[in-house]
């Protein structure tokens, strides 16, 4: 049985391979992503967001090389969210499969891990969803990060939106995760320099069940502003038992999973008012791209994009077709170009210095009504922020 | 063993092993860099699980110590220092948690030892955050080539160490216990010695592995580290490959990398169903293993 | 302090318990009857979740309904694993040499195909939906209506079952198998009948609880694997095959995890739980309410 399985796994391969030889000297990049494991449920909005890029691409005629339009090829491989794995992959797809060009996998672990083969290899690649102030120690020149929610500069931009906002007081909840642990690492300096007291201060394991205990202490403290340092699953947990307590601030942040589609969709009328971390919005007419960017990803997958995860994304892809179309695909003259320039995305422009995005300030989103509407910095504000409205009966 | 063909084919294999590097470019590399590792820790499971029949369903937490000891230590003394204290560091915990975790049985060991690995995973990480600690990072760490021969070593001894003991005295008295435990104590096996000691023996290797895997990904993170699923791959290569048998965790582990390698690139999910299907085949219709089926006669003669 | 004495913290905890009742219960039968470690327990519970989720999604029927559904599916997919699957292992005297190691091993497998089989067909993106969420006071706790629900269901389950066991044919014949494996048969028990009425009846369970999780809980392929754990700790704490047994411990278990959480920090409930199940283990493996015997 194994046998014909084999047998008909490797007919399969050979007539892929047959059929791409046939369309006309495509530019092969190559991927990998969490299809299974840990990871796997985060993971669908930056998967969809390249397909939309690599299917506008070929719609118009492909990948402009330097004035030479070629159709673009993916070549990815599931990580099973083994950071190891990751590193495995990118080894196969530059050495084996020989990709011209790379997209980042997902997740901050994964980039980590692939920061080293880049380096290795002299392969310029730009990293999207990862943000951790380590990722300055990865020695910079063939790793980018487009993200502006380094939690040294998210953290500051929080305290710094409450204190505008008039919060006196907060309660901070964090789940025991790399990323949001190193925010509120950071965060807590910065609320010290603002005056801002911290009355609850919490961290949670990750896929917690229930938060009733936690909770109750943050609505005895009463604090104007209650800030979740969460991931997907308990940022739902957090939705779900905050309104059962009816915990009464008027700031709630809610960090991971408010700017996926399926948030809105699930907690409906609960979400108004809930404020998340993000930087990217349609609406704003100085990002004229942003807007045919949100419409097309909804035309094709009837739901909005991840406002982080798919723009981040989408930024990336952006950047790596504005560098390629000016230096091709050698792998030096790419270096240059993505280290030196201006480059036009969904986000404004963007540039890099060392390996992150320093023009893109970091911000943040507020669902108001059903929409989200970019609250902070209050220079690229689409709408004032406003006080949470009491949660719905039902 | 006895026939010189077998020893002939052993040679063979380390030979190849150790050309894989010249022949294969930086792609295979990467797999045998795999290959061998899953050989170290599911030859290491097979010392405890194989021979006694107390199933460890929580190995994980000796590959996470290891890495955790491997991953403190990088930087601050020689790296070959690290890997060996990461060892030492994830024997002396399974001579710690044996002593009482050896005096339960059957399907309570299996949970328990999957719950230390679960307590430790969370203690580290409770650890971690309370030292303001968020991911650890190696960075310069040592070449792909360097790490496969390093695993290549830890493999070919994690099968020495299998294949010692599994021919001494001890080895006897091992499998003697899992045929019958008051048996084997009535004729003066020191049962709970020699339970302890193949605990302690099956952890060194995975912590040492843990410890050159963590340099290998360049990052640590306890959620990774632990990974349950890294238990349950042992579990199954070595089930897979035959868990009484020298050549089981190699054939199992061959067949898993190998498999893997041919399916799961563009179609994860169809992969992992396919690797669920064939466990439970083998576990109705060949629970002696890839090993047991390919090699009847000479099981027979050794056994 | 006085949050320690609240409504609101009890109804949690009780809320908890009740899930942990529903989750455990159904694997706790399976393993006394049959002696089957069943770590697919979790996917059954994914099954059920999946089965209202769908049937509220496309059809608008209530999961309070759904849940029949969901239970005959679960039964009928226990009744063909067991016709086809764990028959063999009974078959064989090697395997039912260590039987547990086998089956652990068989459900493993079982559990990765059902996950895989969920994220082919459902992509791996979790799903909700809104149900019974009107949020309603209880005394000084307010209360969502789904989690009351959940809680209602669960205490009528418990009592539904330990009436079936002490009055009904099959119920008693089910205890006589957990308890006295051997003379059961010798007693005109047809074994393989009430074996495969557990079997059936635990895949049913399972689906039940993941029916009514459905309601709060997010939908995914993999939102099994945690369930299946919580309710090996539950019944390692109740006994294994003690069916009481596990419904104290249920209650117990969130009692100790709310309250525990409440008087020390939420960081530290996974090491909590973890720790009481492997003190439990080691000290007294038959359970806190467990008598030696079970233990072999």
């Amino acid at each position: 049985m194994t046998g014909k399985l084999l047998a008909g796994a490797a007919f399969g391969v050979a007539l892929a391979l047959s059929q791409a030889s046939f369309a006309a000297d495509p530019v092969k990049i190559g991927f990998s992503i969490a299809k299974t494991g840990l990871f796997a449920a985060g993971t669908g909005s930056q998967w969809d967001t390249y397909q939309l890029w690599k299917d506008e691409v070929n719609a118009r005629g492909g990948l402009d090389v330097k004035g030479v339009k070629r159709p673009i090829e993916f070549d990815w491989y599931d990580d099973q969210s083994d950071p190891g794995k990751t590193v495995q992959i990118y080894e196969k797809l530059i050495t084996d499969d020989k990709v011209d060009l790379l997209l980042a996998p997902w997740g901050t672990p994964m980039h980590i891990a692939v920061a080293g083969v880049l380096e290795r290899y002299h392969f310029p690649m730009i990293g999207d969803s990862a943000a951790s102030s380590k990722l300055r120690d990865i020695k910079p020149g063939n790793i980018w990060f487009t993200t502006a929610v380094m939690p040294d500069r998210f953290a500051p931009a929080v305290a710094a939106a409450l204190k505008a906002n008039g919060v006196k007081q907060v309660a901070v909840l964090t789940a025991q995760l790399p990323f949001s642990l190193e925010v509120k690492s950071y965060l807590m300096p910065a609320l010290e320099k603002a005056g801002i007291p911290v009355k609850v201060n919490e961290e949670y394991p990750p896929a917690i069940k229930d938060m009733t205990a936690l909770l109750t202490n943050v609505k005895n403290a009463a604090p104007d502003a209650v800030l979740v340092f969460s991931y997907p699953s308990d940022t739902a947990v957090y939705m779900k038992q905050a309104r059962e307590l009816g915990i009464a601030a008027p700031f709630q942040f809610v960090m991971i999973g408010v700017t996926d589609d399926w948030f809105l969709k699930q907690f409906g009328a609960a979400a108004d008012g809930i404020v998340t971390m993000g930087h990217w919005t349609p609406e704003r007419k100085e990002w004229p791209k942003g807007k045919p960017f949100f419409d097309a990803y909804e035309a094709k997958y009837h739901e909005a994009p991840d406002y982080l995860d798919a723009a981040l994304a989408y930024m990336s892809c952006e950047i790596l077709e504005q560098a390629v179309a000016k230096a091709g695909l050698d792998k030096d003259a790419l270096r240059q170009v993505i280290a030196t320039d201006t480059f036009e995305t969904i986000n404004g422009p963007v540039k890099f210095e060392g390996v992150q995005n320093v023009i893109t300030p970091p911000g943040l989103l507020q669902i108001q009504g059903t929409k989200m509407e970019l609250i902070w910095p209050p220079d690229f504000a689409t709408a004032k922020f406003k006080p949470k409205p009491a949660w719905p009966a039902n | 063993m006895r026939r010189p063909l077998a020893l002939a084919a052993w040679l063979g294999l380390i030979a190849a092993a150790v050309l894989v590097p010249p022949l294969l470019g930086d792609y295979g590399v990467a797999v045998a860099l795999s290959l061998a590792m899953w050989v170290a820790l599911a030859e290491s499971w097979i010392v405890l699980s194989g021979m006694t029949g107390y199933v460890s369903l929580g190995h994980a937490v000796f590959y996470g110590l290891g890495a955790y000891v491997g991953v403190l230590l990088w930087n601050t003394v020689p790296s070959g220092f690290a890997i060996i204290a990461a060892g030492i560091a994830s024997g002396g915990f399974a001579v710690i948690i044996g002593y009482p975790a050896l005096r339960v049985r059957g399907p309570y060991f299996v949970m328990l030892t999957f719950g230390v690995a679960e307590l430790v995973k969370y203690v580290v990480i409770d650890l971690e955050a309370g030292l303001g600690v968020f991911s650890r990072l190696i960075l310069g760490g040592p070449s792909v080539i360097v790490l496969y021969y390093v695993m290549l070593c830890l493999a070919a001894a994690a099968t020495a160490i299998t294949f010692l003991v599994g021919r001494s005295r001890f080895g006897y008295a091992l499998r003697a216990i899992r045929e019958n435990e008051a048996a084997a104590e009535t004729i003066g096996i020191a049962v709970g010695r020699f339970k302890l000691a193949a605990f302690a023996l099956s952890a060194v290797i995975p912590g040492m592995v843990g410890a050159v895997a963590v340099a290998r990904s360049t990052y640590f993170e306890p959620l990774s580290a632990f990974d349950p699923v890294v238990s349950f791959t042992m579990v199954t290569m070595a089930v897979i490959g035959g868990s009484d048998d020298l050549r089981g965790p190699l054939l199992g582990a061959a067949f898993l990398v190998g498999l893997s390698e041919l399916l799961w690139a563009n179609a994860p999910q169809i992969y992992m169903i396919i690797l669920g299907v064939l466990l439970a085949i083998f576990v109705l219709f060949a629970p002696e293993g890839i090993a047991g089926r390919l090699f009847v006669p000479a099981r027979r003669a050794v056994s | 302090m006085q949050i320690l004495l609240s409504g609101q913290l009890l109804f949690a905890a009780l809320v908890t318990g009740a899930v942990y009742v529903l989750v455990a219960f159904g694997l706790n039968l399976v393993y006394g009857t049959l002696r089957l470690l069943n770590v697919a327990h979790g996917e059954i519970v994914m099954v059920g979740a999946y089965t209202s989720f769908w049937l509220f999604t496309l059809a608008h029927i209530s999961p309070l309904i759904s849940l029949f559904a969901a239970i005959a599916l679960a039964a009928a997919l226990g009744a063909a694993i067991y016709l086809g699957l764990v028959r063999r292992l009974f078959a064989s005297p090697r395997l039912l040499q260590r039987l547990e190691a086998n089956s652990l091993l068989l459900f493993f497998a079982f559990s990765i195909v059902l996950q895989n089989v969920a994220a082919l067909l459902f992509q791996p993106t979790p799903r909700a939906y809104q149900y019974l969420d009107r949020v309603i006071q209880l005394g000084n706790a307010s209360v969502t209506e789904n989690r009351l629900v959940i809680l209602i269901v669960a205490v009528v389950l418990c009592i539904a079952i330990i009436l079936f066991l002490r009055l009904h044919i099959y119920g008693l014949a089910i205890k006589a198998l957990i308890q006295h494996r051997e003379a059961a048969s010798v007693v005109g028990i047809d074994v393989e009948k009430v074996q495969l009425l557990s079997f059936c009846l635990g895949f049913g369970l399972a689906a039940l609880a993941g029916s009514l999780l459905s309601m709060t809980e997010q939908i995914s392929p993999f939102m099994g694997f945690p369930y299946t754990i919580a309710a090996f700790v539950v019944v390692i704490l109740g006994g294994l095959g003690n069916l009481v047994g596990g419904m104290v411990a249920s209650l117990l278990l969130g009692v100790i995890e709310t309250y525990g959480v409440a008087f020390t920090s939420s960081s530290l409930r996974s090491v909590l739980i973890y720790g009481i199940f492997i003190l439990v283990l080691m000290i007294r493996p038959q359970g806190l309410l467990g008598s030696r015997m079970i233990v072999r």
